[in-house]
């Protein structure tokens, strides 16, 4: 459904995708790995151009865009398919929990303020939110604002969610009750592609497992292929140095 | 000795100019704060040329006494008009131009560039990943911007506009070279007729200090109800 051809991308002098190839099937469950600046955020980020490839194709179901040829009209068919949940939640600080969630539907999507909230209120009781809908932003905690995130990108009704290390941000007591809402989304069906460093938790809930390194895919496979067999020697490596850090 | 009795009678007298001065400061920072937010915007969206053009503007007004651009307002802008007036065929008095206006013009020019910072200062405190989440779920620019960066934006900026509200006020008092009376040209000018100049000056920044704090009030009021977040 969705496959990323030759994907290539710079800051500056420092070439960061050295041509990356990736893709996803309808249903797919999909954990991208790797150590920490290998670009698996920007990865992730190409797919709805939140930053600019320089080369590379993408298809998405019968859209396709050819990167050196960006187009407004198509990146903005991806971005209503798609939804993002990002490491440091980017929750809108203006407006209440509720707000959040029901904003992007009301001004995108262009639906009632009754429909919004209704889908809203829906998707903040699916992550555990309702008691906190007309909270704001700074009164939550970490958990709270990724939840926010989780409900916000649900709403939208998106073909593909993409999360950029959802816990990552989070203290570690409050990482449990985030990845039980991602669990909940993922085992519902949706596609989704997940970058991140909790290992055993993408071995329990993915059905492929991607391993960045260095600017390209280096290795992938099925969750026991690669972590109870790892034949790429850098897998290997990082997958034990990850184990001793957890 | 000090004159008590002639304190009211100052105070009267100044009273007369303070909705003029309060006039032109709020005309002066409406149109520094519209022409300041353009050069931002410019800056921010690094338009060539015009980008290097408002830099240089910027290097120009703010290193320039504030005194300095309002002679050369008064002596460079009456001739200007007239030659920019001839360009289209027109014949005016360039010199009737009155000096209030020269001031204002001249104390936008050099307010824009303070207004500038000021709400490049309040863009920097947006935190840009709320703007990569508002495109990640199909916000337009404006429409981000309306909902999410605005909102944000101005209430931050509030507390700094308040104070370069009060810094145009008292930059006023620079009109008296070219003979525009506001709060202090109207306490030299009440002292000069019976020479109790301290009584004046006193008076003067009693009437200064109350408008700073309705504004400075006024600013905290408005930010707390704006910011309910
Ligand atoms: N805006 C930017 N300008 C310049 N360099 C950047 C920018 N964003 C990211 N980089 C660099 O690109 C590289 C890849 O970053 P990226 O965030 O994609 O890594 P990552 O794999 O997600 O790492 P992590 O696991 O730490 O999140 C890093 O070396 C980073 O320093
Ligand atoms: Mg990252």
């Amino acid at each position: 459904m969705l496959e990323l051809k030759n994907l290539k991308l710079s800051y500056g002098t420092s070439q960061i995708l050295n041509g990356v190839n990736f893709s996803v099937k309808r249903g797919d469950v999909v954990s991208i790995i790797g150590p920490s600046g290998t670009g698996k955020t920007t990865l992730l980020k190409c797919i709805n151009y939140l930053v600019k490839p320089t080369s590379g194709t993408i298809d998405f179901d019968q859209i396709r865009m050819d990167y050196a040829r960006p187009d407004k009209a198509t990146i903005q068919a991806i971005r209503l398919r798609t939804a993002m949940v990002f490491q440091q939640f980017n929750v809108f600080k203006n407006m209440t929990v509720l707000q959040n969630v029901m904003d992007p539907l009301v001004v995108v999507q262009r639906k009632s303020q009754d429909e919004a909230r209704e889908i809203a209120l829906m998707e903040l009781d699916r992550v555990g939110l309702s008691a906190k809908k007309d909270q704001y932003p700074a009164q939550l905690s970490g958990g709270q604002l990724q939840r926010t995130g989780i409900a916000r990108a649900l709403a939208v009704r998106p073909d593909v969610m993409l999360f950029d290390e959802p816990t990552s941000s989070l203290d570690p007591e409050l990482v449990g009750e985030v990845l039980k809402v991602i669990k909940d989304v993922t085992s519902s069906g949706i596609t989704s592609i997940l970058v991140t460093h909790e290992m055993q938790f993408a071995k329990n809930i993915s059905n492929r497992i991607v391993f960045m390194d260095a600017g390209v895919v280096a290795a992938e496979g099925s969750p026991s292929e690669m972590f109870d067999a790892p034949a790429n020697p850098r897998l290997a490596q990082f997958l034990s140095t990850e184990l001793e850090t957890q | 000795m000090f004159n008590f009795g002639i304190l009211l009678p100052d105070l009267l007298s100044i009273l007369t100019v303070v909705p003029r001065t309060i006039a032109m400061a709020v005309t002066i920072f409406v149109f520094a704060t519209i022409l300041g937010s353009v050069f931002t915007l410019i800056e921010h969206r690094r338009i060539p040329v015009l980008r290097e053009l408002v830099i240089a503007y910027k290097v120009f007004f703010k290193g320039v006494p504030m005194v300095i651009a309002i002679f050369l307002a008064y002596f460079g802008l009456p001739p200007a008009f007239e030659f920019i007036a001839s360009l289209v065929g027109l014949e005016i008095n360039g010199y009737a131009t009155p000096s209030w206006v020269l001031l204002i013009i001249a104390l936008v020019g050099c307010l824009a560039a303070f207004q500038a910072e000021v709400i490049k200062g309040a863009l920097n405190s947006f935190d840009t990943g709320q703007a990569d989440a508002a495109h990640s779920l199909g916000y337009t620019n404006i429409q981000m911007s309306r909902r999410i960066l605005l909102p944000q934006i101005v209430v931050a900026a509030i507390p700094d506009l308040a104070t370069s509200l009060m810094v145009t006020m008292k930059a006023l008092s620079l009109g008296f070279a070219i003979s525009v009376v506001d709060i202090f040209a109207q306490a030299q000018l009440t002292a000069a007729l019976n020479y109790y100049y301290l009584e004046a000056f006193v008076v003067a920044v009693v009437v200064y200090m109350t408008i700073s704090y309705t504004i400075t009030r006024g600013a905290d009021m408005l930010e707390r109800s704006l910011r309910v977040w």
